[in-house]
């Protein structure tokens, strides 16, 4: 076996373990004439790479009438283009021993390749071919409308947490395109036709609006060489719109109901916070692990173990280019009501407003940083994802290694802060989802 | 998300290895160096070093699995669930608010044939975090308080879990096809199975069942071996050994005589969803590399066969695959996808056209190629942590195979010739007498599922456990 030569970031400076610590430098990045951004990570650990495609285009951007175009397009990016044809780009994939995948959020798309390292060239000319000629076959959209009207219903079919979350985000956004899902809405999906997907590519598919990541058993020099030769003669664009829209502070609680039969309601308490680049996002992040990370947690053990008034209890904050929520998520235990559940999480977050959190919560957020650090940099596909997520929603990958001295900058009286400054009655959206709505 | 098939992700977990890229000069990844040892006790101890990050995974396994429930539906899961709930040394909440402290997963739990505990944490937190370590698999307490919490979120949990179709089928399955047999244990139990249960049950089935012979426990991080063996040896050289207990015995499952359709009604369903499939195989077959690779092209990759007719020429469904299904001393073989009510039988039937294409039509080289390199490519990246690691070595205690599984797997994929592909298909790959498990609104599609086989209707809230 090679001798693994993996190098890891500094995270906390009190890590005594590290044996190679890379830096900021060690993130090599170019930008080629027509905008588009490289961020390239050697590492010969195994003999395989990735390539992260991150195009600044979600559900955002989209409008009424278009809802879930993101998404669709997403899915439309692997049904062929001039050189690999439909179908052809997963087959040749797959058959030079890679596989792919994408996602799509509110606010960004990416798309993911995996493979042997040798086979870097071939991603390019695979993503290359793509980016400059998408092909828009009537017949394969109307195919691939079925599979995404399938993805659409299983993920209802499977999950009362998508019908909540859809009818808290309508409320808690009103102007705001966070309004709707990321799927779209159903009468959308059945409707968008080719000359919006044909305008989606040329607006928001360009160079100029894509940061690629790429890491493994490659070469800086050997990515920077395919990348003028594959990407570079593809045109920029015109900037893409921007989203001038901006959700007016909430002035009041909102409530939503939502009928389906389930064994016990459904709790969802969402709070409007600013997007990732705020400099309070740290704070309100400690304040999302103390709450809900582990069965230690303040909301887990009083709740689901001491009260026993909730089966399961999480709480979250996605990345975001504008300002978003942070969400509670909970489910009642038998014969318990929803508004029953509701005052005790109230009770425990009014009990952080008005005495803060301890030093050793403070720590014990900073040791589950760490331990997230390092996994995710046991793999390439960590690697990049984390590099991506920085560049695209930080500021920058820089920040990346900016971020142990963000969080050992987080006081307790910062926590105590941002809970008062945010967690007010006036800003939340309540959604209950439970069988019976008409008593 | 594009594609998120569950047979892809199944078929990575255990069909993966380390190596170079075909053709290229690079060195080939052999599996890294480990040591093992056998405690006096019986138990068998796996140690790799890996010191790129500072962590530790720590893997174990025990012949505690529901295989052993008895008329005890549910038992073992609770068990396993409760080895974190205290232990003569340690409060459930000295555990939970120590591994939180420092960042450190921890699960425990137990599945069809064995129970386990996982864990990773940072290396620097090793002396703290082992001695509890131990004492869940060797000093658990079981306190009434505790098991009597447990119990009530897995009661409230079995109906929970069948708001998702996707997430019960698979219980549905193996009681439907394993029958009476003790792979058709339903690992979560039922209401009936749970209601009487209490900690005293625990403590009894712990007593017989976890016993430091024919279980083992690996580590793999940042660790020297020596240091590590004697920390581990002294610790769980005070897991006592018990007197070998007489299992329920397995008795094979009868080979299908017939096609038979469990439909499990859901009034509100907005899809069915659906598994077809028959007899599979265990995980030491000689053939096991073979049949995966035959399952590759047919449902285990996004450009498969089964995904290719289902989704991407179709659209009748977001995804189709199948993958064989394996415990230590059976398996079975599984198609799974989910379409809309009113497409189910053109499904259905698409389906079984794939089926019958893949006994009647001639393997290519190509396709033969396409699959074999798929599985040698996407292996790498399946080996690269501790935790993955770690989980590796204990299956291979589990299931009998060795590190040449690892270090011999792209020549033995690769000797997957034509010939040998038709010999496969025709000895594993179900064609006749198919079993299904349909969830989905019985007004509608049971006249379509009688098409296919006698057919016999649950409904969805009742419990799983009863005969079918």
């Amino acid at each position: 076996m090679k001798a693994l030569n993996i190098c890891i970031f500094i995270f906390l400076i009190s890590c005594p373990k590290v044996n190679a610590q890379l830096k900021a430098s060690d993130v090599k990045s170019f930008t080629l004439k027509n905008g588009m951004k490289f961020l390239v990570m050697e590492d010969n650990s195994i003999p395989n790479a990735n390539m992260y495609l991150f195009f600044k285009v979600g559900s955002r951007n989209e409008h009424n009438g278009i809802t879930g175009i993101s998404h669709f397009f997403e899915h439309m990016m692997f049904n062929g283009a001039k050189k690999y044809g439909h179908n052809q780009l997963d087959r040749v994939e797959e058959f030079n021993g890679g596989t792919n995948n994408a996602y799509t959020t509110e606010n960004i798309t990416a798309y993911t390749d995996w493979f042997p390292a040798s086979k870097l060239e071939l991603l390019f000319d695979i993503e290359s071919d793509r980016m400059a000629n998408l092909a828009f076959d009537t017949a394969i959209i109307e195919s691939e409308r079925g599979v995404v009207h399938s993805e659409w219903r299983t993920d209802f079919e499977n999950s009362p947490w998508e019908p909540l979350s859809e009818a808290v985000n309508a409320t808690a956004f009103e102007q705001h395109p966070y309004h709707w899902p990321v799927l779209g809405y159903e009468t959308d999906i059945l409707n968008w036709r080719k000359s919006d997907l044909e305008k989606y590519f040329k607006t928001y598919y360009a160079p100029n609006n894509c940061v690629a990541v790429i890491t493994g058993n490659v070469t800086f020099a050997e990515v920077e060489r395919l990348a003028k030769q594959y990407m570079e003669p593809i045109p920029a664009q015109p900037p893409p719109p921007l989203v001038h829209n901006v959700e007016p502070p909430q002035n009041g609680e909102r409530r939503v109901m939502v009928q389906r039969s389930v064994t016990t309601p459904y709790l969802m308490i969402s709070y409007h916070v600013p997007a990732t680049r705020d400099s309070d996002y740290y704070a309100l992040d400690v304040l999302n692990q103390v709450l809900s990370n582990g069965h230690s947690s303040r909301l887990y053990a009083s709740l689901v173990d001491q009260q026993q008034l909730a089966t399961d209890i999480g709480t979250g904050m996605a990345y975001s280019f504008d300002p978003f929520t942070f969400n509670i998520y909970a489910q009642c235990s038998d014969s318990i009501k929803a508004t029953a559940l509701e005052k005790a999480i109230y009770i425990e977050l009014d009990k952080i407003k008005k005495d803060g959190i301890t030093e050793d919560e403070l720590q014990k957020v900073k040791n589950i940083k760490l331990m997230n650090f390092y996994s995710q940099v046991e793999t390439i596909n960590g690697k990049s994802g984390t590099i991506g997520n920085y560049e695209v929603f930080f500021g920058g990958y820089k920040k990346m290694f900016d971020a142990s001295a963000e969080y050992n900058k987080v006081t307790v009286a910062d926590v105590q802060r941002v809970a008062n400054k945010y967690f007010k009655k006036s800003n939340r959206t309540v959604g209950i989802l439970q069988t019976n709505v008409e008593d | 998300m594009k594609k998120s098939i569950k047979s892809i992700s199944i078929f990575l977990i255990f069909v993966t290895t380390i190596y170079a890229a075909s053709g290229q000069n690079k060195p080939r990844y052999q599996l890294p160096h480990f040591d093992k040892v056998q405690l006096p006790n019986g138990l068998v101890i796996y140690f790799m070093e890996k010191h790129d990050v500072p962590i530790i995974s720590l893997d174990a396994i025990v012949p505690a699995g529901a295989i052993n429930d008895g008329e005890q539906a549910g038992l073992a899961s609770l068990t396993g669930t409760c080895l974190k709930c205290g232990t003569k040394s340690f409060t459930k909440k000295e555990i939970e608010e120590r591994f939180d402290f420092l960042g450190a997963d921890l699960n425990t739990y137990a599945s069809i044939d064995n129970a386990g505990l996982s864990t990773k944490f940072a290396a620097k937190d090793k002396d703290t975090l082992l001695p509890m370590i131990k004492e869940m698999l060797v000093n658990p307490v079981f306190s009434e308080e505790d098991f009597g919490k447990e119990k009530k979120l897995a009661l409230i949990g079995l109906d929970q879990a069948k708001e998702s179709p996707g997430a019960v089928i698979h219980a549905y399955w193996n009681r439907f096809f394993y029958g009476k047999n003790i792979y058709g244990n339903v690992v979560s139990g039922t209401v009936s199975s749970l209601t009487p249960l209490n900690a005293n049950d625990a403590r009894n089935f712990y007593k017989k069942y976890y016993n430091p012979a024919g279980s083992a426990i690996s580590i793999v991080g940042d660790f020297k071996t020596g240091k590590m063996k004697a920390i581990l040896t002294k610790l769980f050289s005070e897991w006592k050994k018990t007197p070998p207990v007489t299992r329920a015995v397995y008795h094979p499952e009868a080979v299908p005589g017939n096609a038979r359709i469990l439909l499990v009604n859901k009034d509100d369903a907005l899809e069915t969803t659906l598994y077809i499939g028959g007899a599979g195989i265990t995980r030491n077959n000689p053939d096991y590399l073979a049949v995966q690779v035959i399952n590759t092209f047919f449902g285990g990759k996004f450009t498969s066969w089964m995904n290719n007719e289902l989704r991407i020429k179709s659209g009748l469904t977001y995804g189709a695959g199948s993958y064989f299904d394996y415990n230590q001393k059976t398996g079975s073989f599984i198609i799974s996808t989910h379409t809309a009510n009113a497409t189910t039988q053109a499904t259905i039937d698409k389906a079984l056209e794939v089926i019958n294409r893949l006994h009647t039509q001639a393997i290519d080289e190509e396709t033969l190629n396409s699959a074999k390199n798929y599985m040698i490519g996407m292996s790498p990246p399946q080996y690269q942590t501790t935790d993955q690691l770690a989980g590796l070595l204990v299956l291979m205690f589990w299931y009998g195979f060795d590190e040449s599984y690892i270090n011999n797997f792209e020549a033995n994929v690769n000797a997957v010739t034509v010939a040998k592909a038709n010999e496969i298909i025709a000895k594993y790959f179900p064609k006749n007498n198919l079993q299904f498990v349909l969830i989905g609104k019985a007004s509608e599609i049971k006249p379509i599922a009688e098409k296919y086989g006698k057919v016999t209707v649950v409904e969805l809230k009742d419990d799983i456990g009863k005969d079918f």
